[in-house]
């Protein structure tokens, strides 16, 4: 089942696959509570300021807990491998921003350090719309930059802005 | 104007002459790592999961990048939320967002050119002050770390964490002046090489594949050609070289755009100069991590900077743009 929580999680899933699943999901407390855990995980990664140290602890702990998958069946042997790793990956990048938030602990966050700085300093509005949108400029720029040439198509992630 | 084709078999030239650095050196001069993580980004075969942070904003990604006897092939999709996905075969990009339809662009397939220019490098190490900082391990590979710190306050401090044998960008940090972290991504996970990256997203669905060709028959007859346009700069930043002056169509603007591009080597600033009937919707300063946008309106004109500079340097650059004939 968290396999299959994750699996939905990457967007991998089929529609009537995710229609069962989500019938599961609504019968059964214990997947819920998964359910619950793994989107903590994306609350988390959205909210990085309100993540505490002691989080990827208890992080770690689940991660013990769960089943390690030795040897994949050998009915669907690529989609097992695919599920064990995309466990652990949700695991890995919550290390990551755990990390991540550390580092930015260390320094006052960049926002409230703008609003502090003084008026010389020019504070910007993050691309903020109603829904999803490319922003065509930005795609157009990123062709030519060195840094964005380096980053490859993470570089998307500028030009194509999440809610 | 060279073909897309004819670009492609230029890089591929390129990739085949750097074949031979292609194991990156931890003796290689400091500059030369830059050359590297280029090189690795267009040429490695790879997929992971990247977490990008840039304050309060984190976002995971998948990130897959082919490149094979048909040229290059690399898709970002957000792990998170609606769909929201980019596929670009060397120079289409596919756009998917939430359900709406997909979005078809053709993009310049030179992006590996400019940082590669040996007066780019040169431009890097005149803005730059290079040093090659600890030995690390990102996302379980071994990983060389190099900084670039900026000899003034007109761009961002980079820090950049390269797999050790391949030199492809593992972790990125964009720092401000005061050393505060703009913008931050790295791999949580990711696969290196090997044969069993997923390739099935390269060709489009039979949909897709239609609507591309649709789209393409009408992009044609636009396409971007080099200009002087008359507009002048008169205040860009100290180091900034211009690369690039083109007329371009982009995406629906049904009047092509004027592009001027410029780069200290490592950071990008463009000009787009469009003419509008009304005011911008979304007007003044906009940014997100270590990229700035700021629009200016002059006539008829609307005026938008594009840069992974300090905002103060996009506004710098919009408030000098003045239209000089020609």
């Amino acid at each position: 089942m968290k396999e299959k929580i994750s699996v939905l999680m990457d967007g991998e899933m089929f529609e009537d696959d995710a229609e069962l699943f989500f019938d599961k999901l609504k019968r059964h407390p214990q997947t819920s509570q998964d359910w619950a855990m793994y989107h903590l995980i994306g609350d988390a990664l959205r909210q990085p300021e309100h993540i505490h140290r002691d989080v990827s602890a208890a992080f770690h702990e689940r991660l013990q807990a769960e089943p390690t998958i030795l040897a994949p069946q050998s009915r669907a042997p690529q989609r097992m491998k695919h599920y064990a790793l995309s466990a652990a990956a949700s695991l890995m990048a919550l290390a990551l921003v755990a990390w991540m938030s550390l580092q930015i602990d260390k320094e006052p966050a960049p926002q409230l350090a703008a609003a502090q700085q003084s008026d010389n300093v020019v504070r910007p509005a993050s691309f903020q719309s109603n829904d999803y949108q490319s922003n065509d400029y930005l795609m157009a720029h990123q062709e030519f930059s060195p840094s964005a040439d380096v980053q490859g198509a993470a570089s998307y992630i500028h030009s194509v802005e999440a809610k | 104007m060279i073909s897309p084709t004819s670009k492609w078999r230029m890089y591929l030239a390129l990739t085949c002459l750097s074949a031979f650095n292609v194991q990156a050196d931890p003796l290689m001069s400091d500059a030369e790592w830059l050359r590297t993580m280029v090189f690795a980004a267009h040429q490695t075969n790879f997929s992971g999961v990247v977490v990008y942070q840039s304050g309060g904003r984190v976002e995971m990604s998948r990130i897959t990048h082919v490149a094979d006897g048909d040229g290059e092939h690399e898709r970002m999709e957000g792990l998170e939320g609606e769909r929201r996905e980019v596929i670009r075969n060397n120079d289409k990009v596919r756009v998917y967002l939430g359900d709406q339809k997909v979005r078809v662009e053709n993009r310049r397939s030179h992006r590996v050119f400019p940082s590669l220019l040996p007066e780019q490098m040169q431009a890097l190490k005149e803005n730059y002050l290079i040093t090659q900082s600890e030995e690390d391990r990102v996302a379980e590979y071994h990983a060389h770390t190099v900084v670039f710190q900026p000899k003034d306050n007109l761009r961002y401090t980079r820090k950049m964490w390269a797999h050790s044998e391949s030199g492809l960008l593992l972790k990125a940090v964009v720092l401000d002046e005061h050393g505060r972290i703009i913008e931050q991504q790295a791999f949580s996970q990711i696969k290196i090489g090997g044969k069993d990256i997923d390739r099935k997203w390269i060709k489009p669905s039979e949909d897709d594949a239609l609507h591309l060709a649709r789209h393409l028959e009408q992009a044609s007859h636009s396409g971007a050609e080099s200009v002087v346009s008359g507009w002048q700069i008169d205040a860009i930043p100290v180091g900034f070289k211009k690369l690039f002056e083109l007329r371009r169509s982009i995406s629906d603007k049904k009047i092509p755009v004027v592009q001027m591009v410029y780069s200290d080597g490592l950071s990008g600033i463009s000009i787009f100069i469009e003419k509008v009937s009304q005011a911008p919707t979304k007007a003044g300063l906009s940014g997100q991590g270590a990229v700035h946008v700021y629009n200016r309106r002059v006539g008829d004109y609307l005026v938008t900077v594009v840069g992974e500079v300090p905002p103060r340097v996009v506004i710098q650059v919009a408030d000098s743009v003045r239209y000089a004939g020609g």
